[in-house]
C-alpha cells in the first residue's frame, strides 16, 4: 500500500513537472515578442526600450535558465526585475502580474475563496441531488417516474451549460429579481449575504451537473441490483429499502465517487463559465481576463494553468487511493 | 452500461467509454436472416421517432449552413459591410440602435431578423454564416480527432508493452489537463502569431480553434479503442491471422478496424455536439472566433441587449440550443441503436 502511494506520488510529480515545463515553454516561447505589449503599455516603445525590457524580463536568456529561475522563485522566492523597477516576490512566487504589478500568488490567493465556495456548494448539490434521484429512479425502474427522469435529464444535459446558466441569470435575476444581483461576498461579511449571492450559481451548477450524476448512478444502481447478493438479501426477507440503501448503494457509489473526484478537480481548476456569467471574481475569471486583456498577462495564465493541472493530478491520485478503501475488492499494491 | 457524467465546466467529455468488449461483441442476431450489426442498428434507428425528428432538424440546419451564401444572396442580405450597401449612418440611429426593423420599427424583408446594434450587421446573415462556421469547425475537429484517436488507440492496444505504456501515459497526460484552461491559453497564442495579417486572422483563428478542440478531444476515443483492441487481439481470428503471418497493417485495418465500427460511430456521434457546444462556448468567452461570424460570439455581444433588443440575443441562443440538443439526442439514439442495453 505504502509502496503504491509512493509510486503514484512520484508519477504524479512527474506529470506536474512535465506539464509545468510544457506550459512554461508554450507561454514564453510560442508567443512572438512577449515584451512588445508590455513596452507599448508604458508609452512610446523605442527599439532601445524594447531591448531594455527584454533584458530585464530575462527574455534573452535561454529558456532553461528562465525556467530554472521560475522554479527557484516557486520554492524560495526571488526578486523580479520588471521594466525600470524590481519587485520583491516571496515564495511561492509565480511571477509578477504584467497588468497589476502584484505578485501572481497574491492574486490567486485573493481569487481562490470564490472559486472554492462555488465548487464546494455546487458539488454538494449535484452529488446529493443527483445520486438521490438516480437511486430513486433505479428503485422505481420502468415506471413513468423513472422514464420521465431519464428523458428530462437527457434533455437538460443536452443543453450547453453556458446557455443554461445564461438563461437562469437572465430570467431569475435580471428579469424577475428572484435571486439578488450581487457580487461574491466573503463569508466573513456574514453568512446570509454569502449564501444569498452564491445561491443561484450553486443551484445552476448543481442542477446542470446533477442530471448526469442521476443517470450515471441510476445505471450503476441497476447493475448492482442485478447482482446475486442482492437477490440473496431480498430472498432472506430484508426490507426493500434496506436492500437498496444499505446493500446496493454501498457498491454502486464507488464509480460515482471516482467520477466525482475528477469533476471536482476540474471545478477547482476554475469555473470559467459560471464565474463569467454570474460575475464572480474567481480563478477562472482571473485566467479569462488575463488572456483577453492586452497585453496578455503571461505570469497569471501560466500560474492558473499550472495550478489547474496540479489539481487534476492530485485528484486522480486521491481517487485512486480512495478506491482501495471504498471497494474492498480492489487490491492496490 | 450507463453513461458517465460529463463535466459541465469542461464543456463535456468528447466521447463515451463503454466497458471493454461491450458494443461489438454483444450484438445478437435478429431472427434467422444474417444481418451485420450496423444493419441491425440502422433498422432500429429508423424506427426511433426521436432520432427521426432530431435527424430532420440537424439536416435542415446543415442545409442552411451549407447553402448560407446562396440563401443570403437570394434574400439580398449581407454578413458584413460592403461598399455599395447602405452605410452605418443610414442603418443606425445616433445611439447605435437600428434605424430599421426591430426592436423599435416594424418588420422588414430587407432584414428579416433585424440588424445588429453598433455594427449594423444583418442578423439573419450572421446567423446563417454562424451555423456554417459552427458546423465546419465541429466537423473538421471530429474528423481529425477520430483519425488521431483511432490511430493511437490501435497502436497502443495492438503493440502492448512499452509503446503501450508510453502512449497511455501521453493519453493520461492530456486527459489531466482541463480543456477550458488549455483552450484559454492555446487559442490566443496561435492567434497572436497571425495577428499581423488581418486577412489571414479569420482563417488562422478557425484552424487554431479546430486545433485546440482536437488537441483536447482525441484522448477519450484513443482510450476507448485501445481498450477494445486489448480484448479483441486475444480472440481467435486475430491470433490465427498473426500465426499465418498477415502483415500488421492488414490486421489493424482489415481485421481489427471493422470490429470497432460500432463504438467509433457512437463516440463520433456524441463528439459532434460536444464540439459544436465547445466552439460556441469558446467564442462566447471571447477566446474563440472573432474574425468570422460565429454564434457564440454573437451571444457574447448580444447578452448586454437582452432587455433592450431581445431578438438579437434569442436568435443565436435558440439556434445553438436547438443544434446541440438535436445532435445530442440523435447521438443518444444512435448509441441506443448500436447498444440497446444502455437505457433499460
Amino acid at each position: 500500500m505504502l509502496g503504491y502511494i509512493v509510486r503514484r506520488l512520484l508519477a504524479a510529480l512527474l506529470v506536474v513537472i512535465i506539464t509545468s515545463m510544457a506550459v512554461f515553454a508554450l507561454f514564453y516561447k510560442a508567443i512572438p515578442n512577449p515584451a512588445g505589449p508590455v513596452c507599448a503599455a508604458q508609452g512610446r516603445c523605442t527599439a532601445d526600450r524594447l531591448a531594455l525590457i527584454e533584458e530585464s524580463m530575462g527574455l534573452n536568456e535561454p529558456i532553461t535558465t528562465q525556467y530554472g529561475k521560475f522554479v527557484k522563485g516557486v520554492f524560495v522566492g526571488r526578486d523580479v526585475p520588471f521594466g525600470s523597477s524590481t519587485y520583491e516576490c516571496d515564495a511561492p512566487c509565480f511571477g509578477i502580474s504584467y497588468g497589476t504589478r502584484q505578485p501572481v500568488t497574491d492574486q490567486l490567493v485573493k481569487a481562490y475563496p470564490a472559486t472554492l465556495t462555488l465548487a464546494l456548494g455546487g458539488a454538494t448539490i449535484y452529488l446529493t441531488f443527483g445520486v438521490t434521484l438516480g437511486v430513486l429512479a433505479a428503485r422505481a425502474r420502468g415506471t413513468i417516474w423513472d422514464r420521465g427522469l431519464v428523458g428530462f435529464s437527457l434533455v437538460i444535459s443536452s443543453i450547453p451549460y453556458y446557455l443554461f446558466a445564461l438563461l437562469a441569470w437572465i430570467f431569475l435575476t435580471l428579469r424577475t429579481n428572484i435571486f439578488p444581483d450581487t457580487e461574491y461576498q466573503p463569508i466573513t461579511q456574514g453568512v446570509l449575504p454569502w449564501i444569498g449571492a452564491m445561491l443561484l450559481p450553486w443551484l445552476v451548477l448543481g442542477i446542470a451537473q446533477s442530471t448526469q450524476y442521476a443517470r450515471f448512478s441510476r445505471g450503476e444502481m441497476l447493475e448492482t441490483l442485478g447482482e446475486d447478493y442482492i437477490r440473496s438479501a431480498s430472498a432472506k426477507g430484508v426490507p426493500r429499502n434496506k436492500v437498496i440503501f444499505k446493500h446496493a448503494l454501498r457498491a454502486a457509489i464507488v464509480p460515482v465517487v471516482t467520477i466525482f473526484g475528477l469533476d471536482f478537480a476540474a471545478l477547482l481548476a476554475g469555473t470559467v463559465f459560471t464565474e463569467k456569467i454570474f460575475g464572480i471574481d474567481g480563478v477562472g475569471l482571473l485566467a479569462l481576463d488575463s488572456v483577453i486583456e492586452t497585453p496578455m498577462d503571461l505570469p497569471v495564465i501560466n500560474a492558473t494553468v499550472m495550478l489547474a493541472a496540479a489539481m487534476v493530478v492530485l485528484a486522480n491520485l486521491v481517487v485512486d487511493i480512495l478506491y482501495g478503501y471504498l471497494d474492498p475488492r480492489v487490491r492496490i499494491g | 452500461m450507463s453513461q458517465p457524467p460529463i463535466a459541465t465546466e469542461t464543456l463535456g467529455s468528447f466521447s463515451e467509454d463503454p466497458a471493454p468488449g461491450d458494443a461489438p461483441t454483444s450484438k445478437k442476431k435478429n431472427g434467422n436472416v444474417a444481418k451485420s450489426p450496423t444493419q441491425i442498428a440502422l433498422t432500429r434507428l429508423r424506427k426511433d421517432r426521436v432520432a427521426l425528428v432530431c435527424g430532420t432538424i440537424v439536416l435542415l440546419l446543415v442545409v442552411l449552413g451549407v447553402f448560407a451564401p446562396l440563401i443570403t444572396h437570394l434574400l439580398d442580405i449581407h454578413e458584413k459591410q460592403e461598399p455599395g450597401l447602405p452605410g452605418l449612418t443610414e442603418l443606425l440611429e445616433y445611439d447605435g440602435f437600428p434605424a430599421i426593423g426591430p426592436p423599435y420599427y416594424p418588420f422588414t424583408w430587407e432584414h428579416p431578423l433585424g440588424i445588429a446594434p453598433q455594427t449594423g450587421y444583418d442578423n439573419l446573415a450572421r446567423l446563417l454564416y454562424g451555423v456554417r462556421t459552427s458546423l465546419l469547425v465541429s466537423t473538421l475537429a471530429t474528423v481529425l480527432s477520430t483519425l488521431i484517436g483511432v490511430t493511437i488507440g490501435l497502436m497502443a492496444g495492438f503493440a502492448r508493452g512499452w509503446p503501450d505504456r508510453i502512449l497511455s501515459f501521453i493519453i493520461d497526460l492530456f486527459l489531466s489537463f482541463p480543456f477550458l484552461l488549455g483552450a484559454l491559453c492555446l487559442a490566443p497564442i496561435i492567434t497572436s502569431r497571425f495577428s499581423a495579417d488581418v486577412d489571414k486572422l479569420g482563417r488562422a483563428q478557425l484552424l487554431a480553434l479546430v486545433g485546440v478542440l482536437v488537441v483536447f478531444g482525441w484522448m477519450s476515443l484513443a482510450r476507448l479503442v485501445r481498450g477494445q483492441v486489448l480484448s479483441l487481439r486475444e480472440r481467435e481470428f486475430i491470433q490465427s491471422a498473426l500465426v499465418i503471418g498477415v502483415p500488421t497493417r492488414r490486421i489493424l485495418f482489415k481485421e481489427l478496424l471493422p470490429n470497432l465500427v460500432a463504438p467509433i460511430v457512437v463516440a463520433v456521434s456524441l463528439m459532434l455536439p460536444a464540439y459544436v457546444a465547445a466552439e460556441a462556448g469558446l467564442s462566447f468567452l471571447g477566446i474563440g472566433l472573432t474574425g468570422i461570424p460565429s454564434l457564440g460570439q454573437t451571444i457574447n455581444v448580444a447578452y448586454g441587449y437582452f432587455d433592450a433588443y431581445s431578438l438579437y440575443l434569442w436568435a443565436p441562443v435558440i439556434v445553438v440550443m436547438v443544434l446541440v440538443v438535436a445532435l445530442n439526442l440523435l447521438g443518444d439514439s444512435i448509441r441506443d441503436a448500436f447498444d440497446p442495453k444502455t437505457r433499460r
